[in-house]
Formats: structure tokens, C-alpha cells, sequence
């Protein structure tokens, strides 16, 4: 098993890759990884309860783990009572944990 | 020191385009801050990033002066992420590509960052415990 | 000649830039006298809610003093009558529909954007 740690910057509004992106990281946790995913810049848009996202719902359904990075929830003045369930507000050292942890960190 | 662990980036966006650029450089600085060394090698745009002749302005529209305006310049964040470095005893290492460099005019690099080749990339991945790549879209 | 100004760019560089460039420019072309109106779209559309200033950056000893201000740039464009776009669907599909925006932005359709585009003389994508 390994450990996989996404950066995702694009979002599902603008990017036609990020479903493609969603998908393999919902494959791989599928297959027995660990898949973790760090929302920032404008991928943190989908986050927002009520944000019309089939692709960051399927998503939370699924066995990775979601986060949201504080910085970019700021800029665009989301709290955290502004998340959908399942989306952890987290400071971006998280990525440089999973560096040192030897994850697989992959920028989106 | 021997047992810090290293960190490695690419990065290839210029300063002043992109907010890649700011999340690129927190991330940066949040390895410093864990206790991390770090080697960084700017591609394409980014060999700009260190560019010694940057320059900040006033601005007119924002309706304050060059000092008042107090306008970010991506060598300054380099110059405060060496100095964050040295005052942890961590290593921050930053090598353009040479070549992006000559294309772009923007030779004259701030102290601390240097010329090089993808040969450094793939000796600093090889000698940090893990790299990460930040792509451009 | 009267232009419109489609600004879809959402937070590309107000860190580095303490402002969006294209409200940056648009403000600079209106001085110069320039017959604007102004359409966020795309994650744009988050400019319209927001009430503060942009948080401050920090690295190492590096501290932002001037953040941007998109809420003040917005209102500075508003209180010159510049007319301010943004579409209701694109505030509904992020979720952003209860959230109040200032009153002189207009939220509009899709056939009341047609209508716009077929009322000016140029419209500029950035």
C-alpha cells in the first residue's frame, strides 16, 4: 500500500481535468491506498456547502480524506460552518508532513 | 544538521502571474519552518523569481507612493527564506536552469541562488528525501 | 466606444500584485477616460461577496503591509457608475446565492448577458 497526498489548485468550475484527477485519486484509494487531498487556491471553491459539485461529493463519499487549505479559505472568505461535512480546514504544512513521510505528494 | 531531512522543488512560474507563486513560496517557508533543508530548482519562468533588478513602484490606483505601496518582489521572499534558514542552521539551496535564464535576460540573480542544468534537479532529488514538482497550467 | 471588460481570472495574482490586475487596469483605462463596464465571471464571481481585506502574507521575516482590497476596488468602480456584472447562475452553481452582495452590482441572466454583449461595441476576455 502507499500513500498518496494531492495538491489540488484546480477546480471543477473552470478545469476539465479535475474530474479525471478526482477519478484517479478515487481509484487509487480504491485499490487499498491512502489518498489524502489538499484543496487550495481556487480548489477550495467546490468545498462551499451548497457549491454544485457532483465530482467533490462523490468524493467525500469515498475513502479519502479531504482538506482545505486555511490561506486559500481566507482569501475567499469561507469559514469553516461554509464547508460541506468531511472537509478538514488545514494549515499547508500538512503537504510538507506528507513529504517528509515519504508520500507521494502530486501537485494538481 | 546530518539528520535534517531535504526537501526538493521545481518550480516554473514566473513572479507577478500566477498564484502558484505565493502557494509555491508558503510551502517553502512551511518547510523551513518544520525543520526541513531545502533545494529548489527554478525552470522556465521561474528562473525570474530571483531576479536581482526587480523593482517596486508606487501606485497610482491604490493611491499610495512607492514606500506606502510597499510592493511584494519575489527576490525578497527568497532573501527571507535564506535568512530563515541560516538563523535555523537549515540549508536553502536555489539553482535556476541556466538556459531559461539567458532566454529571459534575467542573469542577474539575488546572493544565494546560482546558474545550473536539469543535471541539478536530478542531483538534488537524488540527495533530498522526497521532491515535489509543481507544474504550470 | 463602449467596452466590456469579462474578467474570469479569480485570485491569480492579488498577493503579488495587492490587487486583480484587470480591475487594476480597468480603474486606469476609466481615468483615461475609457467607457467601461465590468462582467466577473467564473470564480470571479466570489469577488462580489467579498467584505474584507485579503489576509496578509508572511515568509520568514517578510509581513505584507498592503494587502489587496477587492471589495474597495469594487465599490471605487461602482461609485463611478461603472456597472458591475455578475451572473446568477454562476453565484448559485458555488453555493454563493445567500450570501449579500453589494446593492449597485447586477446580478444577472443569461439572455440579459446576451443582451449586454450585443449592446457594446467590444468585449475583452482576459
Amino acid at each position: 500500500m502507499s500513500r498518496y497526498f494531492f495538491i489540488q489548485s484546480q477546480d471543477i468550475f473552470t478545469e476539465v481535468r479535475t474530474n479525471a484527477q478526482f477519478n484517479l485519486a478515487k481509484s487509487l484509494a480504491k485499490k487499498g491506498n491512502s489518498v489524502s487531498i489538499l484543496l487550495v487556491q481556487n480548489g477550495v471553491v467546490a468545498a462551499r456547502k451548497g457549491a454544485r459539485s457532483a465530482q467533490m461529493d462523490a468524493l467525500l463519499n469515498d475513502s479519502v480524506t479531504v482538506l482545505a487549505d486555511n490561506f486559500s479559505l481566507e482569501q475567499r472568505e469561507i469559514n469553516v460552518n461554509n464547508l460541506k461535512p468531511n472537509i478538514k480546514v488545514s494549515t499547508i504544512n500538512v503537504v510538507i508532513d506528507a513529504l517528509l513521510n515519504g508520500d507521494k505528494v502530486i501537485w494538481n | 544538521m546530518s539528520n535534517r531531512k531535504t526537501i526538493t522543488f521545481a518550480f516554473m512560474d514566473p513572479p507577478f502571474e500566477n498564484e502558484r507563486t505565493v502557494t509555491f513560496f508558503r510551502l517553502l517557508d512551511a518547510a523551513l519552518e518544520t525543520g526541513a533543508n531545502v533545494k529548489v530548482f527554478a525552470y522556465e519562468g521561474a528562473a525570474a523569481l530571483s531576479f536581482a533588478l526587480q523593482k517596486a513602484h508606487g501606485n497610482a490606483v491604490h493611491g499610495r507612493n512607492e514606500t506606502d505601496e510597499d510592493h511584494p518582489l519575489t527576490k525578497n521572499w527568497i532573501a527571507a527564506l535564506q535568512t530563515k534558514a541560516a538563523s535555523k542552521d537549515l540549508q536553502f539551496d536555489w539553482v535556476n536552469c541556466g538556459l531559461c535564464v539567458d532566454e529571459r535576460g534575467v542573469n542577474e540573480c539575488i546572493s544565494g541562488c546560482g546558474r545550473g542544468s536539469p543535471a541539478d534537479l536530478l542531483r538534488y532529488a537524488t540527495a533530498s528525501d522526497n521532491t515535489l514538482i509543481i507544474g504550470t497550467r | 466606444m463602449k467596452i466590456l471588460q469579462v474578467v474570469e481570472q479569480a485570485f491569480r495574482t492579488i498577493v503579488e500584485e495587492q490587487d486583480d490586475t484587470i480591475l487594476w487596469l480597468t480603474q486606469s483605462m476609466i481615468s483615461a477616460g475609457g467607457d467601461l463596464e465590468v462582467l466577473l465571471t467564473g470564480n470571479c464571481a466570489y469577488y462580489v461577496i467579498l467584505k474584507q481585506r485579503q489576509p496578509s502574507l508572511t515568509l520568514g521575516s517578510w509581513k505584507q503591509t498592503e494587502p489587496a482590497e477587492l471589495n474597495r476596488d469594487i465599490t471605487n468602480l461602482l461609485e463611478k457608475k461603472i456597472p458591475v456584472y455578475v451572473l446568477h447562475e454562476e453565484l448559485l452553481e458555488r453555493g454563493l446565492l445567500d450570501t449579500p452582495v453589494h446593492e449597485d452590482i447586477q446580478v444577472i441572466n443569461h439572455d440579459q448577458l446576451l443582451d449586454i454583449y450585443d449592446r457594446v461595441d467590444q468585449v475583452w476576455q482576459w
